[in-house]
């Protein structure tokens, strides 16, 4: 039950990692119409939730089991793996922010040696510390699943877009607590997806979603940072 | 080229029902070098080929840069089919410059059994400069393609890399959009002390997951990506002068960010049709062109 209770309080979109200053492109999707009611957003939040499975996904998979079996190697390799195909500037920047506030915030949760090494790693400018790799160690650090790390995961992705919806599309609560709950029954066939997944298999396509981060990141006009 | 090592392309390693795999003209290989004479003239020192591909020489025919040797590369035997296996290597060596592009778009057959593979290697020394900027990508009902680029760079060389694909033979029969089996394109980077710059890996299978969402293709037919390793200053002024846009009108849109570790930086560009895509991706590739050797690029042939 302890496991259960520390799943739901990492997975909380009020715990405190800066999850609500982004939109994962949403911001750019809306302002250019393009995300316009509760359809479109539906189809605009499923193509980032696959996006992410097949990325940052796997990245947080590899970093769990970096940690279960005392691998450090295998967690920044798994952190530079991540950074690799984040090929979006702003995208970059939030993941490396959120990742240390999670170790960061963790160290004052509970000890742990893991962790405290990785923050010195990003510290000494020797990984790049994505969120990802954070979640997956302190994810296992707390005795969480990696089954459930990956809806937390996924959770998170999909809650960001939702939660900016929220304030920059004209959608109800009832819309975007709809399409969340049809969004965590397609959970398991990305899980299926991404658990076998190497590095060399991470793979992500989504030009209409690059161009959005890209109007966003050369605009002036912003309530996201991303 | 270990197709096999690429789990995408699983279901597709059978032996083709016609050639095998590997049979002459089903294995082609280029071997391009560039690099500067005694008297610092960019020429192609090495050329070593094996059907179907096919360059001939280097001619000098860029207007806006007549010191640059331009490579065409040829295929003769038509579309790439099933179990051909290409394997292409540029080397611009210390200094060096050179422009390379295909003849015409690359169609990419209906394959029954097997599939087809491109690999290719890049290795840009110091203050080399290549535009690579071939003709599109045309896949059609049931290809099955891999293509596995590696590049080597050296921090103060640039390469412009651009590869545009389209939806399919969009006006052939009753139309054709996204009627193929898988794509599966990667791109990776390192400088020569084998430091990682980036790795961009794209896996389109339509059957399994329609690239026509709103997200991934939202209705565009031509997709282009231009990868552009450059120096930071260099980058920084691409970057600045290179628009990012959504114009539903004309139907294109295009954007661009800066790569991980400082590398360079990545454009995309979607559109409805391929003329527009390729003019847009010409155009970046005048900006690279005047921001890292400050000369101009003239306006594409009539007839391409």
């Amino acid at each position: 039950m302890t496991t259960l209770m520390r799943l739901m309080a990492l997975t909380d979109s009020a715990f405190p990692v800066g999850t609500f200053s982004f939109s994962n492109g949403l911001e750019t999707a809306a302002d250019t119409g393009l995300v316009h009611d509760a359809a479109t957003l539906e189809a605009f939040v499923r193509d980032v939730a696959v996006q992410a499975a097949t990325t940052d996904g796997v990245a947080a998979l590899h970093a769990w089991r970096g940690r279960r079996d005392e691998r450090f190697d295998e967690i920044v390799a798994a952190d530079h793996q991540a950074i690799l195909c984040k090929l979006n500037a702003e995208a970059r920047l939030m993941s490396c922010r959120m990742g240390k506030k999670l170790a960061e915030l963790h160290t004052h949760i509970a000890a742990d040696a893991t962790v405290a090494r990785w923050l010195d790693e990003i510290g000494a400018g020797r990984t790049p510390g994505t969120y990802p790799a954070a979640q997956g160690i302190v994810f296992a650090a707390c005795g969480i699943g990696e089954r459930e790390l990956f809806c937390s995961h996924q959770y998170g992705v999909v809650n960001t877009v939702l939660n900016a919806a929220l304030r920059c599309v004209r959608v109800s609560h009832y819309d975007t607590q709809r399409i969340l709950f049809r969004l965590s029954g397609e959970t398991q066939a990305l899980y299926d997806e991404a658990a076998g997944m190497d590095y060399d298999d991470m793979h992500a396509f989504a030009p209409q979603t690059d161009i959005l981060a890209s109007l966003h990141e050369k605009g002036t006009k912003r309530l996201f940072m991303n | 080229m270990n197709i096999a090592a690429a789990k995408e392309m699983a279901p597709y390693l059978a032996e083709p029902t016609a050639m095998p795999v590997g049979s002459p003209g089903k294995a082609g290989y280029l071997r391009l070098g560039f690099e500067l004479d005694d008297e610092g003239r960019s020429i192609l020192r090495d050329l070593e080929r094996r059907t179907p591909l096919i360059v001939q020489q280097e001619l000098y025919f860029d207007e806006g840069m007549p010191e640059m040797p331009c490579v065409y590369i040829l295929s003769s035997g038509g579309p790439n089919v099933d179990g051909d296996r290409y394997e292409q290597r540029f080397t611009v060596r210390e200094g060096a410059f050179a422009h390379v592009s295909t003849g015409a778009a690359t169609k990419l057959a209906e394959m029954r059994c097997n599939c087809s593979g491109l690999r290719q290697h890049f290795e840009l020394e110091a203050g080399a400069y290549l535009e690579y900027l071939p003709e599109p990508t045309i896949p059609c009902r049931h290809t099955r393609f891999i293509a596995d680029t590696t590049i080597r760079i050296d921090p103060t060389a640039t390469l412009f890399y651009a590869e545009i694909y389209m939806s399919g033979r969009k006006y052939y029969d009753r139309g054709e959009k996204f009627a193929y089996d898988i794509l599966s394109v990667t791109t990776r980077a390192a400088r020569p002390d084998g430091e990682r710059l980036f790795r961009e890996k794209f896996v389109i299978r339509p059957g399994r997951r329609s690239p026509e969402t709103l997200g991934v293709m939202n209705g565009y037919d031509v997709f282009a990506n231009a990868i552009v390793l450059t120096p930071p200053a260099e980058a920084e002024r691409i970057y600045d002068r290179t628009e990012a846009f959504v114009d539903d009108r004309r139907r294109l849109a295009a954007g661009i960010t800066r790569l991980p570790n400082g590398c360079g930086v990545l454009y995309k560009a979607l559109g409805a049709e391929t003329d527009p895509v390729k003019r847009l991706v010409r155009s970046f590739c005048a900006t690279v062109r005047e921001e890292v050797k400050r000369r101009p690029m003239p306006d594409e042939f009539p007839w391409r």
